[in-house]
């Protein structure tokens, strides 16, 4: 449609505001409340302007165009308004250096005076630069101010990890409260009180942690001022570069904006066009990860052991030590593990050296869910990169499946609340009932592993003939319509613990025209009989036309297992690993992996390729210090198949040098060929050699923004893979009297090679502690435990100690511990699951004495 | 004597009890209209009754349910305001607590009407008393099959919920109600879109005040014409006026629409208390621009108190006499607004509390010159700018006093 802004005719979208329509075509009109990727408010109303033939004065954040609108945003009397709005909000808003007639020569005369916390001017203010009401004053050419100012004297709020709230800057502007519930799901952020008391707060004043905030940063990033800081941004200067690059902790691939100053991160910003993330990112990338990188953890140079003692050596001498050392082993003595959080080029060498140097066929991979590698490779299917994030959205129908999505995957979580407020439905499937399940159409709290029986019973009471042409084998249909006749209802829903009317409604939905996704986290796959409850989903997705997602966790767990296909060897998991090893036969490890060693065993040369000291360097002969993702440039294939380059940032660290420059030289020093690799674009211009798949990737091309994906089908295709035969498992999880409670794991990605975030970082320790562990409310009453109490949980074979986290994410009888849980000395969560073979188990819980 | 449609058995006792009310052929316009006339046939008769709303805006009901699309999948809904927030209105809680099957059967014909299967009766935290005695009257209906899965043995189900206030006046505002039945904070919303199409729970919603409602069964008994033929053609019925302050019988009132401001207070109130003057008139709650005592000869008239820069609102008439500063009633006014603004706009957030604080500091004898100017400057900052009718009713208030009594306050900054 046309309309008309400032006599200017414009083409105009009519899902567009004004102010929006307005910027796009380089019209500028004040704005304070309002945020591109947030529903329209209208509270500030410095954006208003006049329509031809209408009374009054409209909000151009939340005006619509019509045909033929006439539309007027720039008046004396407009300014003037705007100027008495502005001059009100300021008020309330320490005002002093806003309209000190100095501003523009105040720089020049002040060093930093930023150290205090209570900020009565922007001088002290960490927005001081950055901030909008500034860009606003500037603007509108505020000059004074005809009232005493107010200063609302509200203490600021400290006691929260990563940023704090000081809303004496407030312009209640609502943008955080709108990001948090909106975007986020979060919802910890209000309004509270009313009139000239209204102010920004939470439930009864508690601190966020303590109520479900995720600290994804999401609502510091809005904040128009500065009341919402980073809190150890606060008292540094302004940056004097910014750069761009990819987070390598999860498997989003988020792009984050670096700011540095004299070679030191300030601060880790999702960029606002980021084509995963559009502006989010979560606590791992927006806080921790400056801390990461820079933790005294961190390994600055090479290290050999030498009578007993790691000692520092230089590069030359560790690889000399280590090649020679490596010499002696045959391959079928070596083993080796290779992170999912290296880059694609990094993973190539790695793998290059193992196959063709150390000639060995033992390599594994922290692959979190082999069964699904498995499941691909059996029933012939692609489950890893079949969907689109962006995608997931515009679904109608999502079954979310034992994930705690949130948490793991927070762009997919966005996406998913995006597609509900867009009216779809979300079915959540889980015994574990996590906080964002309150956004669930409807929530099937499960008993634990009856994953498969759910789907199979949905799969028969969605059955019909005309469901035939969905498969393309007629005679497989009988056969699983036969299997599922066998079903018996009444069994099925008391052995899931779900009522009639909850699978009824269930399959309802199901059978809803639209898009379906079928989307599942690490729970899923934990139980021995996962390939079960993989066939089951399969099948079901077959029959009603839904897409599977699997989720990953790890950077570049993708691009490490693409990266194998020249290799014969590969995909061994965690527990193909330990088996290898303990069976005696390896004598030698080479492990840039986060995989937890705390005996040598039979083993005699352990080398450790991490950047960060941990329990490995205990029992490691010989110590590379690995630079991070920021030291360094390379690519990675996200959780959607998608490749992203990232770029150096900062210089290496100390000694610390990209993994596949350590890898290259140890390989050239064993004379191996093909290790003069000088940047990582000549490894790529290799793989794109050796990988069909990697075919089109070009750093040039990835830098411009071209978007290249690993094996993707288009969203919408038909589905044409076959059907799989189906076996249900045992019913009964193994506890008993002695052994009352199931254990389950939680897996995510709040782990970077060898450094586990919610164990070293006070912060995230702080809102998900890896040593918790967590017990329903019922029955740590029964067993006397109150919260942070010291206990052991003990299966058959092993123990692990941990707190107590009284928590409402478990149902009664069950106990959830972070698979991260490794403990210095101590046997992990992870340990105690591989040593065992089995992925649930019954365990009791002692309290320690 | 005018006939009186709302209050006429009030003095019945126990006018509450549905049996009592039924003796008075009680239900019989909701038994009519939901057995024997079409929902088409009902919304022609109410919007031929010119029935303009009584919770303060004075839409015409009748089109307001006609706004309401037919086809859709979704719930609708209806919400009765019974917030009484206005300051000097208390006409919806005499109705609820004398009659409140007269606004049930309201709710009945209009949920019928419009096909509605929900209704909420949004009432104000302070009508703890009120709330019981509807409960009861609801549990009443519900007993007698008035309400429930089949109203008077048709198909049509109808169940009513009464949701209690927590003392916000903002809450009053439809929309401020919508966010707050769903338990939100009692924010405004933008409009458009309206509640006729996205309203509570994102349904198309009717939004009606209780006045407004009892009216039906009137309507419905005796038909749109003698409805109008009681007040004036473009504005039906009659109207319950809350008379307060200095008058000598403060009280409802209900008469027909359209009579005269000076006939109200002086014939029907008694005139002014202890023979005093009378020296200005708030005609229709506090949100309406203050009248001298030379302007009431009005007829209360949506169409021409605005003519005379008022509003006729909630039709609350506070009258104010020559012993009472002028202060003192900017004072009440600006300690209202600045208390119940809701927040969320800067205009009326910053600027009611700031006309307070001024007011305050002119009233503890410490005004200064410039205090006049930037009282007004603040308040016309509102009008018209911000996002919910709170800022600009409290801006054209204070504007109005500041412009009609400038004389006076001048004098209290000066001495
Ligand atoms: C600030 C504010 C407060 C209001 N308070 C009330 C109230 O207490 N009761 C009421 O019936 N309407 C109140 N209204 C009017 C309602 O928004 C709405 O117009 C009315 O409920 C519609 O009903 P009606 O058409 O039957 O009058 C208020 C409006 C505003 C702007
Ligand atoms: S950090 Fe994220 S979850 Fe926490 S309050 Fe801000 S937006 Fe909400
Ligand atoms: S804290 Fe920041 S984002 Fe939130 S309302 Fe205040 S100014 Fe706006
Ligand atoms: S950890 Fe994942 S979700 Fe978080 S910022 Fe990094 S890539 Fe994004
Ligand atoms: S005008 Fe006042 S009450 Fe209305 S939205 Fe704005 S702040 Fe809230
Ligand atoms: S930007 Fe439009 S009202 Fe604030």
């Amino acid at each position: 449609m046309k309309i008309i802004i400032d006599k200017k005719e414009i083409i105009a979208e009519n899902n567009k505001t004004i102010l929006d329509i307005a910027r796009e075509n380089d019209i500028y009109i004040p704005s304070l409340c309002n945020h591109s990727k947030l529903s329209p408010y209208g509270a500030c109303r410095l954006c208003i302007v006049e329509i031809k033939g209408r009374k009054g004065y409209f909000p151009s954040c939340s005006i619509f165009p019509e045909e033929g609108m006439n539309i007027k945003t720039d008046s004396p009397k407009l300014k003037r308004l705007r100027r008495n709005i502005l001059e009100l909000i300021l008020l309330e808003h320490p005002n002093a250096c806003l309209i000190c007639g100095e501003k523009e020569n105040c720089d020049e005369y002040k060093s930093t005076i930023r150290k205090v916390s209570e900020v009565t001017g922007c001088v002290l203010c960490p927005s001081n630069g950055t901030c909008e009401l500034q860009e606003v004053v500037n603007a509108l050419n505020l000059k004074s101010i005809r009232f005493p100012s107010l200063y609302r004297d509200s203490e600021i709020r400290k006691n929260d990890p990563f940023f704090d709230r000081n809303y004496n800057l407030c312009i209640l502007c609502g943008r955080c409260v709108r990001v948090c519930h909106e975007i986020r799901g979060v919802s910890v952020l209000s309004f509270v009180y009313r009139g000239s008391k209204t102010t920004i707060g939470t439930v009864l004043d508690w601190n966020l942690h303590e109520l479900g905030c995720q600290f994804c940063g999401a609502c510091v990033d809005v904040c128009p001022t500065g009341a919402l800081t980073e809190k150890s941004k606060k008292y540094e200067q302004s940056p004097d570069r910014k750069e761009r690059t990819i987070c390598g902790i999860c498997s989003m691939g988020c792009e984050l904006e670096v700011e540095i100053r004299n070679g030191r991160i300030l601060s880790c910003y999702p960029r606002k066009d980021g084509p995963v993330n559009e502006g989010q990112a979560c606590v791992r990338g927006r806080f921790a990860l400056k801390e990461i990188v820079c933790h005294p953890k961190r390994i600055h140079y090479p290290l050999i052991r030498k009578k007993k003692k790691l000692e520092e050596v230089s590069w030359d001498e560790a690889i000399d030590f280590i090649a020679e050392k490596l010499k002696t082993y045959k391959g079928s003595q070596v083993a080796c593990i290779l992170s999912s959080q290296v880059s694609c080029e990094d993973s190539y060498v790695f793998q290059k050296f193992a196959n063709n140097v150390l000639k060995t066929k033992n390599i594994g991979t922290i692959a979190a869910n082999p069964d699904l590698e498995r499941f691909s490779q059996k029933s012939d299917c692609e489950l890893m990169s079949n969907f689109r994030i962006r995608d997931i959205s515009k679904a109608k129908v999502i079954f979310l499946i034992d994930s705690n999505v949130s948490v793991s995957n927070p762009i997919i979580w966005i996406e998913i609340l995006k597609a509900v407020s867009n009216g779809a439905k979300l079915v959540v499937i889980d015994s574990l009932r996590w906080p964002y399940s309150r956004q669930a159409t409807i929530c099937l709290q499960i008993k634990p592993g009856t994953e498969s029986y759910l789907f199979a019973l949905i799969a028969k009471l969605l059955l019909g003939e005309e469901q035939e042409e969905n498969f393309p084998n007629t005679e497989y249909f009988n056969f699983y319509r036969e299997f599922l006749s066998k079903i018996q209802m009444s069994e099925a829903l008391e052995a899931i613990g779900i009522e009639e009317k909850e699978a009824k409604k269930t399959a309802e939905i199901l059978n809803e025209d639209g898009l379906k996704y079928f989307i599942f986290g690490s729970g899923f796959t934990q139980y021995s009989w996962g390939i079960s409850n993989l066939t089951s989903l399969w099948n079901l997705s077959l029959q009603t036309q839904a897409r599977v997602i699997p989720l990953t966790f790890e950077s570049n767990l993708k691009g490490v297992l693409q990266t194998s296909r020249p290799f014969s060897a590969m995909k061994k998991d965690f527990a193909e690993i330990y088996k290898i090893i303990s069976d005696g036969k390896i004598k030698a490890l080479y492990s840039n992996g986060p995989i937890p060693l705390y005996s040598k065993k039979s083993i005699e040369f352990i080398v450790v390729q991490d950047s960060f000291m941990n329990e490995n360097l205990m029992v490691a002969d010989a110590v590379l210090p690995a630079s991070t993702f920021l030291e360094t440039e390379g690519t990675f294939v996200n959780v959607e198949g998608r490749i992203q380059k990232f770029n150096k940032v900062i210089d290496p660290l100390g000694e610390s040098r990209p993994d596949w420059w350590i890898v290259a030289q140890l390989g050239k020093r064993m004379r191996g060929k093909g290790f003069d690799y000088k940047k990582p674009s000549e490894i790529m211009a290799e793989i794109k050699r050796k990988i069909p798949e990697f075919k089109n990737v070009s750093y040039n091309q990835l830098k411009k923004g071209i978007e290249i994906f690993i094996n993707h089908k288009e969203t919408g295709e038909k589905r044409e893979e076959k059907l799989t035969p189906l076996k249900l498992p045992p019913l009964l999880m193994d506890i008993n009297e002695e052994y009352p409670f199931i254990l389950l794991f939680e897996y995510n990605s709040d782990i970077y090679r060898g450094f586990v975030l919610n164990r070293e970082i006070k912060g995230m320790k702080l809102i998900r502690n890896s040593r918790w562990i967590q017990i329903n409310t019922e029955d740590a009453k029964k067993l006397e435990l109150t919260d942070g109490e010291s206990i052991v949980v003990e299966s058959e074979l092993r123990r692990f100690k941990g707190y107590v986290r009284i928590s409402e994410v478990v149902p009664s009888g069950i106990v959830l511990a972070s698979f991260l849980s490794n403990e210095e000395k101590d046997f992990s969560a992870a340990h105690m699951m591989f040593f065992s073979g089995l992925k649930t188990l019954p365990i009791k819980i002692k309290r320690e004495c | 004597m005018t006939e009186k449609l709302l209050t006429k058995h009030f003095g019945t006792e126990n006018l509450f009890r549905i049996d009592v009310y039924l003796k008075l052929n009680g239900y019989q316009s909701a038994r009519k209209a939901v057995l024997e006339m079409m929902p088409e046939e009902i919304l022609n008769e109410v919007k031929a009754a010119n029935l303009r709303g009584r919770g303060g805006a004075g839409f015409p009901a009748g089109v307001k349910w006609a706004f309401i699309p037919k086809d859709v999948q979704k719930p609708k809904y209806l919400c009765v305001n019974a917030d009484e927030g206005e300051p000097g209105t208390f006409k919806d809680r005499y109705i609820m607590n004398h009659n409140p099957h007269l606004l049930l059967e309201g709710i009945i014909i209009a949920s019928f009407c419009v096909g509605i299967n929900t209704a909420f009766i949004y009432i104000r935290g302070e009508y703890e008393m009120v709330a019981k005695r509807l409960e009861q009257a609801i549990a009443e209906a519900y007993a007698n099959g008035f309400l429930g899965k089949k109203v008077f043995g048709s198909d049509f189900h109808l169940e009513v919920i009464v949701h209690r206030g927590a003392g916000a006046y903002i809450c009053g505002e439809e929309t401020a109600l919508l966010e707050s039945i769903e338990g939100k904070p009692g924010n405004p919303r933008l409009k458009p879109p309206f509640p006729a199409s996205i309203g509570l729970f994102k349904c198309p919603t009717v939004v009606n005040n209780v006045e407004t409602l009892s009216n039906m069964p009137f309507i419905i008994a005796f038909g749109a014409e003698k409805f109008r033929r009681l007040g004036l053609q473009n504005d039906g019925g009659t109207r319950i006026f809350s008379v307060s302050g200095k008058v000598k019988e403060p009280g409802i009132y209900e008469l027909p629409t359209g009579i005269s401001l000076r006939e109200i207070i002086f014939n029907h109130a008694g005139g002014i208390q202890e023979g005093k003057r009378l020296k200005a008139v708030i005609p229709g709650g506090i949100s309406a621009p203050i009248l001298k005592a030379d302007e009431i000869d009005i007829h209360m008239d949506f169409d021409l108190l605005i003519e005379a820069k008022s509003m006729l609102g909630s039709a609350a008439i506070i009258v104010i006499d020559e012993d009472t500063s002028i202060l003192d009633v900017l004072k009440i006014i600006t300690t209202f607004y600045s208390h119940e603004s809701c927040g969320k706009c800067s205009p009326c957030r910053i600027g009611n509390s700031w006309i307070h604080k001024i007011v305050m500091r002119i009233k503890e004898g410490k005004g200064e010159k410039d205090d006049i100017e930037n009282i007004i400057r603040l308040a016309s900052n509102m009008v018209g700018k911000t996002l919910c009718p709170l800022g600009d009713a409290a801006g054209m208030a204070i504007l109005t006093i500041m412009e009609k009594f400038m004389k006076e306050i001048e004098s209290c900054i000066e001495n």
